[in-house]
């Protein structure tokens, strides 16, 4: 914990911001106090909000940044779920291994999805990501050694609940600070430009491969290390589970809820979707159905999300990645 | 020689399935993430009619397609042709909020049980020469998914509707100065894809088990007619529809679905454009 915050710290004061780098310390303390003494019910609302959070931000760094919409990040969340669920009952090896399996297998994963997914742009990318997930889906649902749609169980799951807790704050706080530190670097210069015209950044000297290559694949380990430790926190896994699309609705939601584009967005729009589903809870069946009608009115009323249109209202930008935002 | 037969009834039904989807693709620019949910919806409409009514599920098309016809128009009217203003990644967000929306409404309403619109026909065949055999409800949804997509072609190429559809299609400015309303021809897009999809209901709902979660696996079916088939093209989305109706015969229940995925991910990658694209 110790050596992320000092390197967020080198980061931060180059861009200026004290106080942000002060009150990002001061939230991440807080967290971790809430880890050791916090109820069980709060902690168990944060852990999926830290992993649902990790997969917005990774999301949005596809999607908000590099123009790559993919509707099939279940896919990255399932393989990695399945990891750890081989890993801790087939193999009986510790959930740590199962987590880095899977890590490791996402990036894989998106390394050969990269080279089909890269030929294709917009609406393209976007189904064809989802084809892939379903692909994989109707897969482990006729593989004999995943136990086809009866599932597995992932065995050994740590009975401290802290463990769990602060390995997915670890795994958003990292997630966050990859994507930022990314951003900041002269990739995310390019990469902006390159969502804003790929032509362009083309010929003035961007690697448009590789830029959208280390975002694919950034984002591509992050949403299996958060997947992964769900299915550990969550002990059982099915392809419905695993591969089911509520997992990009959620990641959706949230990153236009929050503000797509913006470092901010995908944090708070985490924030609020975990709390709207807290309260719907009560409400099986309605939940998705309102989360829906939310998403729909945002898109319509404020496109920019909240963290967007704060921003535009107040001229203040948050985490921003831009280089001269303190004219 | 019999997977040929049967291959070539479920392409009909297939190639319908992405008759919708086309249209919205080839005309508004628009890829509907909801088509598939709109055809669940016209499967839902048509067994629940025809249990109430206690009629021959075809029969409910009278009701079901006009009013898919409304839903569609005002849904155009009333949301997307709103969010097309804001570009292309807003609008397919929007219509994915959709198919969400409409997959847990369907839900509540009809909960998770499998559904069927049961004909008395659902078994029986009609024997050929040799070993081979017509499947007679194979045989009637294949008619009514022909029949369908011609209806369609004649209104696209006879009608003035039809041909300010197409010309807003091929050129928008040119067609708004002509006096074509783009909207509202998106709008008439837009209920005659839902129209289709009323219809290309009807026949999953008559061929297949289905559930409220369906739509989903529908929606990739109607996308890969639509690509292998080029967009806008009705003679290509035939044989793309032959060719998904082939691998779901020759991979049966379990690869069928499997084969018909990796078949689109390779055309995606390799030939996006479609095998019969203008």
């Amino acid at each position: 914990m110790k050596k992320m915050k000092s390197s967020n710290r080198d980061t931060v004061r180059v861009f200026g911001g004290w106080p942000l780098l002060i009150a990002c310390i001061v939230i991440v303390a807080v967290l971790v106090v809430i880890g050791f003494v916090g109820e069980n019910n709060i902690r168990r609302i944060l852990i999926r909000m830290f992993l649902y959070c990790a997969m917005a931000v990774v999301w949005n760094l596809m999607s908000g940044y590099t123009g790559m919409t993919s509707l099939g990040q279940q896919a990255f969340v399932g393989i990695a779920g399945y990891s750890m669920a081989v890993m801790t009952s087939t193999y009986l090896a510790s959930y740590w291994v199962g987590l880095l399996v899977g890590g490791a297998i996402g990036a894989v994963l998106a390394l050969v999805l990269a080279v089909i997914l890269f030929r294709m742009r917009g609406m393209y990318f976007a189904i064809a990501t989802w084809v892939i997930a379903e692909a994989l889906k109707t897969f482990f649902l006729s593989w004999k050694f995943v136990n086809q749609g009866g599932g597995l169980s992932v065995m050994g799951r740590p009975t401290d609940r802290t463990i769990i807790y602060m390995v997915a704050l670890l795994i958003c706080v990292a997630a966050i600070v990859t994507v930022y530190l990314l951003l900041n670097s002269k990739l995310g210069l390019g990469l902006t430009a390159m969502r804003d015209d790929p032509d362009a950044a083309s010929s003035v000297g961007v690697n448009i491969f590789k830029s959208k290559l280390i975002c694919f694949v950034v984002a591509g380990i992050f949403t299996a290390l958060a997947g992964g430790w769900y299915f550990l926190n969550n002990v059982s896994i099915y392809p419905n589970s695993g591969f089911g699309n509520s997992w990009t609705v959620a990641v959706v939601f949230i990153v236009i809820i929050g503000g797509i584009g913006t470092m901010a967005g995908p944090i708070v729009g985490s924030v609020v979707y975990i709390m709207l589903s807290e309260i719907l809870a009560d409400y099986p069946g309605w939940s998705n159905i309102i989360l829906g009608f939310i998403a729909i009115l945002v898109i319509l009323f404020l496109p920019d999300g909240i963290i967007g249109t704060l921003q535009k209202k107040l001229k203040f930008e948050i985490l921003s990645q831009k280089r001269f935002s303190q004219e | 020689m019999q997977y040929l037969i049967n291959g070539i009834l479920l392409g009909g039904i297939y190639a319908l399935l992405g008759v919708g989807m086309t249209m919205m693709f080839g005309i508004v620019k628009l890829t509907n993430l909801a088509h598939g949910e709109f055809i669940i919806m016209g499967a839902f409409a048509s067994t629940m009619l025809a249990q109430w009514l206690g009629v021959d599920p075809i029969v409910t098309l009278i009701i079901t397609v006009p009013l898919m016809f409304l839903i569609g128009v005002l849904l155009q009217t009333v949301l997307i042709n709103r969010v097309m203003l804001q570009g292309s990644e807003p609008a397919l967000l929007v219509t994915f909020g959709l198919s969400i929306i409409i997959q847990d409404a369907l839900l509540l309403l009809f909960t998770a049980d499998a559904q069927r619109a049961n004909v008395a026909y659902n078994t029986a065949t009609i024997p050929l020469f040799g070993n081979l055999y017509l499947p007679v409800l194979d045989l009637i949804v294949f008619a009514i998914s022909l029949l369908t997509i011609l209806v369609l072609t004649i209104f696209l190429r006879k009608t003035y509707m039809g041909r300010a559809i197409r010309a807003t299609s091929d050129d928008t400015t040119a067609a708004t100065l002509m006096g074509v309303s783009v909207k509202k021809t998106y709008a008439i897009a837009m209920g005659i894809a839902m129209a289709t999809a009323a219809v290309a209901g009807l026949g999953v709902g008559m061929r297949w088990t289905f559930y409220p979660s369906s739509g989903g696996s529908y929606l990739l079916i109607a996308f890969g007619v639509v690509v292998i088939g080029g967009m806008g093209s009705i003679p290509g989305t035939l044989v793309a529809g032959l060719v998904f109706g082939l691998a779901q015969v020759i991979g049966g229940a379990q690869y069928g679905t499997l084969i018909s995925y990796i078949l689109l991910i390779i055309m995606l990658a390799v030939r996006p454009q479609g095998l019969f694209s203008k």
